[in-house]
């Protein structure tokens, strides 16, 4: 599927913006997977051919970031910090309530296509406020079984990230906040034993 | 000593995010204030004199980083570290939510000072909301005239590119961060060449993190000897602490340097919660060694804090409590180097991938006598023998926790198992 | 880099050694220069420092950290240690690591016996791995292109090939995907990598991770038997190993000559060794009663000897530029001596062609590097007749020196281009552009203030050596004028007047390739005799069929594009058929001579005599004629 014609403007600009157009590969892969959702061999060597770089760079490059997505995944994308410090405030019975929850172990989509769940060891910056996940890169921070339901539940209907339109897309989107302790509710034994060391 | 809102004074000031109410609070004063009066080599002087350090981690002096840029070498680049990934750390986040313009205008500064025409921003890829902050405090910034041709008639010439990461934690390391920001790998260079003297485009660049900007704006309206009034000899100034784990009150506090670590716990953070006991706990992040409750009455301050055995870091300030798994905690941050190790050097790619398995099997109850060691001698050979301090930091905290929980390992070898783990499954049936 | 000029010395001292090197030299370096041997993976004489594999760490004193002596310049004074327990012990620790997520599949890999990886685990590794863990498992045997197997789990990410395809060739075809302990290289979305240079990338492997498709199991490195040559791929004169084994070409591999091919050789030069693989024995042919038969070579020799002298001089002789001087040389005595023929010829079919002369090669190829403007006239044409002159040209790019790659026809541009303060310009041009490139030689010798020089590529591993030694209708050897006894030249044979021809097809690569025409004439000739290595679409019009020998299969002298007389040795016996200059001697005996050549030295040092310009030989340098600059 070719690059939109707004996307493509998009990636020239950025072209321009940078001393170097070798620059502009990040944000023209965001504007990729902004417009497409992930993101496609096909776009890299489109994006190759709008930088007038090698197509082997653009995939050296993309590959070595872990925030653009290579196949299609669900509407929404829900990633739950295990690092330590969110460890201490029991995110690892957060992960086990969410797998609960929407029915899906980690690394997974729900049947519906709403929702692709991630546990991750990356820390994303909200350890004041553990445990807690980001969604679509928003941040919802500390967490209860409570503030998870609303926050599927809304995600269940609301449209993808990247095909919102774009005046959308700037405030935060904020489900109801719903007051509550952090339990540590969820199925024992719980503890994610899909994190062993990759392969 | 104690709370010293500099950097977060006017917080909470409504619309303090956009350009009118941050200028009410004094904002853009101090660039002003520089453009009209101070000459840039002088702006260096008074930085250097105020013994700003580094808010990034290393706490390399500010103004001595600015002085190394070779004369006469155009165009030189500043880039604004804001890749903010160290687990533990949340404050630069902090600071652009609440303020992007005192960020902004510490970058104006900076540029002024060291004759920089475009200016960058890297700011990891996770911090999305934090990115639109910055760009409309740019386009704020830009309308007012600010940033742009000749900026208030002062001959000074200046663009801001914010630049969004996309997932990947080594890209906080300086030169990792430019070649990423060159749209290679984020894979760090070679050093020498020093950044300041090659370093974005092969051309003279100075890389300051976020917080360390952050203090520009009031150096410049109170002087440097102001600056040096706060926190110890060696340490000026304040920084604002992440405070997470085990606490009352987790949070970012920014407390004049020097301030006991036992008064960041217990007071403002409300003391370790569930009224349980204090076990450990970790200054600087993932990457530093774990003390002790003997460790309480060390000031919060570069050099005591090394002095104590471990490293103040980006200022994080992750706490334990006594029913802690330290070896978990342990594996959860080789795990995560393993994450984020580029692979580019042979220590760190083998190395953090061995020693994750190798904290697998303790949890999972497979550990051998021996283990230990065998952590032990990798920890030898991985670091101070990679290519950049990813890989030595991967097994500082894991090998401090080894000296003092040595203990811990060798339970899980012989129970076969977590021993916290049992408890706290315990507590989750209960709950 | 490494090479700055730099005229300060420093004084070190290594393991206790002292030694003096200039500074801006990397502490590896220095070591070598005393034979101290520090291991390494990736570091590279011709690639920037990069210090990943980090196998290269030593002590250096007053440096907290072990230091990568690969990245590390020497200073006055420094005390390097490089067998301390520290660095043996770390030794063996980087080597653990290195072999954790490493198949350990010596017994079938390629590379066991000359596997860097190998040999320095067994002179400084562990003998055992505690890694008990199950490793990382990537894609073995991917076929990177039709000359390339991958294998992913040997890597070793040295960076070695991904810094060749960005450093060495600038393709950037080769590139590191993914990231940390899964990073693999490869090319983009795994599709056949294109570049003519991919043979090098098995060379730099310090692993088995890249190996050549025609090499896969073919023989370990200890059984392999080496000869010095040079590849018979075109007139760059890049010199190679021979590596054979039971007498069967198992590959060719670069022979680092730094004037010539810098180390590297290209595809077509290197996978060109299967067309020179013999296919058993051929018997010579006679026709008899309008049939070819199977006769011996002294048969076919006297038929061929008969059927040349009946045409009374009216005899054609092409010989291929791909034969060695020793034969041309004798070759062309066959013709004007005995024959009694001045109708010889070496070049493809074209109406016309200019002269050569010795200024066609005033500039070396290496000189390309200190040039300050080079024009390359015919831009891509000129790249694909000699392929290694890319790197050159790559090299010198990324040195500073202006490179302009146009079409032959657009010498106007060029002369817009290169400033009246040119130092040294450099015109490189097929000889088939050589009105061109003299034209646009003459009018910068005009313009610019520094030296203008040309070098023509030919055709061939010996077409400058054809052209020294007169394999030409006007030239007798070392380019003397026939003063109006010129004969005809492939252009005219075909016109009338000839009723013989004897076509020396030595290469393959290099052979007569006739035209439509051409062939009409050969076939109404009295006398074809074709005496060549492989079968030849010709043999359909021969009365006498020679086999002949190998480019791989004889020794002797060739002389490339810039002039450089370099051997060729002799890697395959091939007993049963005759060398082809004692085809030649024999031929020429039967019609008189007294030629008495046992060896084809005996005939170099003839040739010696005839030009002692050839001395050059001896030394490695360049045959200097009447050099102009």
């Amino acid at each position: 599927m070719p690059l939109r014609p707004d996307t493509v403007a998009k990636i020239q600009d950025y072209a321009r913006r940078y001393p170097s157009a070798q620059s502009a590969i990040l944000p023209a892969l965001w504007a990729v997977q902004y417009e497409q959702g992930y993101v496609t061999d096909e776009a890299l060597a489109e994006v190759a051919t709008h930088l007038k770089l090698p197509p082997s760079l653009i995939e050296a490059t993309s590959s070595f970031y872990s925030m653009f997505l290579t196949r299609p995944e669900g509407r929404h994308e829900v990633m739950i910090c295990v690092n330590a410090p969110c460890m201490l405030r029991g995110a690892d019975a957060i992960v086990a309530y969410a797998e609960q929850r929407l029915g899906i172990r980690d690394g997974q989509t729900t049947s519906d296509g709403a929702i692709t769940l991630r546990s991750t060891i990356e820390c994303l910056g909200a350890c004041g406020g553990a445990p807690m996940m980001q969604v679509d890169h928003r941040f919802e921070e500390n967490l209860t079984p409570d503030r998870i339901n609303a926050i599927f539940d809304h995600l269940r209907t609301a449209p993808a990230f990247h095909e919102q339109p774009p005046a959308e897309k700037k405030p935060a989107r904020r489900t109801p906040t719903v007051s509550g302790e952090i339990t540590r509710s969820g199925p024992s034994g719980a503890r994610a034993r899909t994190r062993k060391a990759s392969k | 000593m104690g709370l010293k809102p500099v950097l977060t004074k006017d917080f909470g000031t409504e619309g303090l995010r956009q350009l009118d109410a941050y200028e009410r609070t004094g904002g853009y004063a101090g660039y002003k204030k520089a453009l009209s009066e101070i000459k840039p080599d002088d702006l260096v002087e008074l930085v250097k004199k105020s013994g700003l350090r580094g808010r990034g981690g290393a706490g390399f002096p500010t103004g001595n980083k600015w002085s190394f840029l070779p004369k006469g070498m155009y165009p030189r680049y500043l880039v604004c570290n804001a890749d903010e990934s160290e687990p533990g750390c949340f404050k630069d986040r902090y600071l652009i939510e609440e303020s992007p313009h005192q960020v902004l205008e510490g970058i104006l500064i900076a540029a002024f000072a060291i004759g920089c025409n475009t200016a960058f921003i890297y700011i990891r890829g996770e911090y999305l909301p934090q990115y639109e902050a910055l760009e409309s405090a740019i386009e704020e910034a830009t309308a007012a005239g600010y940033i742009g041709k000749n900026v208030l008639k002062s001959g000074f010439d200046v663009d801001v590119i914010l630049h969004r990461g996309a997932g990947a934690y080594i890209c906080g390391e300086e030169t990792a961060l430019l070649t990423s920001l060159e749209g290679y790998r984020g894979e760090p260079r070679l050093k020498p060449p020093f950044p300041a003297v090659k370093g974005l485009y092969g051309k003279p660049t100075v890389v300051n993190n976020v917080e360390t900007v952050a203090n520009l704006p009031h150096i410049v309206v109170n002087g440097a000897d102001w600056f040096a009034s706060m926190g110890t000899p060696t340490g000026k100034g304040t920084r604002v602490w992440c405070m997470s784990g085990h606490v009352n009150r987790p949070g970012n506090y920014e407390l004049e340097n020097g301030t006991p670590i036992r008064e960041l716990i217990m007071e403002h953070g409300g003391g370790v919660w569930k009224n349980r006991r204090l076990k450990a706990f970790q200054p600087g992040g993932a990457s530093m060694m774990v003390l002790l409750p003997e460790h309480l009455d060390v000031g919060l301050d570069f050099d005591a804090i090394q002095k104590a055995g471990s490293l103040a870091g980006a200022g994080a300030m992750v706490v334990m409590d006594e029913t802690t798994c330290m070896v978990d905690a342990a594996r959860r941050y080789v795990k995560f180097f393993h994450h984020e190790s580029c692979g580019k050097c042979t220590p760190c790619r083998e190395g953090t991938f061995w020693m994750s398995n190798l904290f697998d099997r303790f949890e999972f109850g497979e550990a051998r006598p021996g283990d230990v060691d065998l952590l032990l001698d990798m920890g030898y050979n991985i670091d101070g023998r990679s290519f950049c301090p990813l890989g030595d930091a991967s097994t500082w905290f894991p090998r401090s926790v080894i000296k003092y929980f040595r203990d811990e390992f060798e339970q899980h070898i012989a129970e076969k198992g977590c021993p916290f783990r049992k408890e706290t499954e315990a507590a989750v049936a209960v709950a | 880099m490494a090479s700055t000029v730099v005229t300060d010395q420093v004084t070190l001292t290594v393991n206790g050694q002292s030694v003096t090197v200039p500074k801006g030299t990397l502490i590896l370096d220095a070591a070598k220069k005393i034979g101290i041997d520090i291991p390494i993976f990736c570091s590279h004489p011709k690639m920037a420092p990069v210090a990943v594999c980090r196998m290269c760490l030593v002590e250096v004193e007053k440096m907290p950290k072990l230091q990568p002596a690969c990245a590390v310049y020497v200073a006055d004074g420094m005390v390097v240690r490089t067998t301390t327990e520290q660095v043996q012990k770390y030794q063996k620790g980087v080597l653990e690591f290195l072999l954790i997520n490493h198949p350990l599949d010596c017994p079938i890999c390629d590379k066991g016996g000359e596997c860097p990886l190998q040999d320095q685990t067994y002179q400084y590794g562990p003998g055992a791995s505690r890694f008990d863990f199950e490793k990382a498992h990537f894609d073995k045997a991917v076929p990177l292109s039709d000359k390339i197997v991958l294998d992913r789990e040997r890597c070793i990410l040295c960076w070695r090939c991904t810094r060749f395809s960005e450093e060495i060739s600038g393709e950037r075809e080769l590139a590191l995907i993914q990231r940390g302990v899964h990073t693999i290289i490869g090319t983009f979305n795994d599709e056949p990598a294109q570049s003519n240079y991919q043979g090098n990338w098995t060379e730099i492997c310090p692993v088995g991770a890249l190996t050549s498709r025609e090499y896969r199991f073919i023989s370990r490195p200890w059984d392999l038997d080496r000869t010095a040559s040079i590849c018979p791929g075109c007139s760059m004169g890049c010199n190679i190993q021979v590596d054979a084994r039971h007498n069967r070409i198992g590959r060719f591999q670069s022979r680092e000559n730094l004037a010539v091919d810098d180390g590297w050789l290209c595809d077509f030069g290197r996978y060109s060794f299967p067309t020179f693989q013999r296919q058993g024995f051929e018997a010579p042919r006679v026709r008899q009663d309008g049939k070819l038969v199977e006769v011996s070579f002294e048969e076919a020799i006297a038929a061929a000897a008969d059927g040349l002298a009946q045409a009374r001089g009216a005899v054609a002789g092409w010989a291929s530029p791909a034969a060695t001087n020793e034969e041309l040389f004798l070759f062309q005595r066959l013709f004007r001596q005995r024959l009694q023929s001045p109708h010889i010829d070496h070049r493809a079919f074209r109406p016309t062609w200019p002269d050569p002369d010795p200024d066609d090669m005033t500039l070396p190829i290496a000189d390309l590097e200190r040039c300050d403007y080079v024009v390359v006239l015919g831009g891509q044409e000129v790249i694909d007749a000699a392929p290694v002159l890319h790197l050159r040209l790559f090299k010198s790019e990324r040195r500073g020196v202006k490179v302009l790659k146009i079409d032959a026809e657009q010498g106007a541009r060029a002369r817009e281009w290169v400033p009246a303060d040119a130092q040294a310009v450099g015109i490189l041009a097929t000889v088939s552009h050589k009105k061109e490139a003299t034209d646009l030689q003459a009018a910068l010798g005009k313009k610019v203030k520094g030296s203008v020089r040309r070098l023509l590529v030919v055709r061939g591993p010996n077409g400058r050596g054809a052209n020294d030694l007169g394999i030409l209708p006007n030239f007798r050897p070392g380019y003397e004028g026939l003063n109006g006894q010129s004969g005809k030249g492939r252009a005219e044979w075909g016109k009338g007047g000839i009723g013989a021809a004897y076509i020396f097809e030595a290469s393959p690569l290099h052979a007569f390739e006739a035209t439509e025409d051409e062939r009409r004439w050969l076939s109404g000739l009295k006398t074809l005799v074709m005496h060549r290595f492989r079968a030849s679409p010709l043999d359909d019009l021969a009365h006498v069929i020679i086999p002949g020998r190998a480019f791989t299969e004889k020794a002797g002298t060739v002389t490339n594009m810039e002039g450089r007389v370099q051997r060729i040795g002799r890697a395959i016996d091939a007993d049963a058929v005759p060398d082809d200059w004692m085809v030649l001697q024999a031929i020429a005996r039967k019609l008189g001579a007294p030629w008495d050549y046992h060896e084809s030295s005996d005939i170099t040092a003839d040739l010696l005599d005839l030009i002692p310009q050839y001395a050059a030989v001896d030394r490695g340098e360049r045959v200097l004629w009447s050099e102009r600059t």
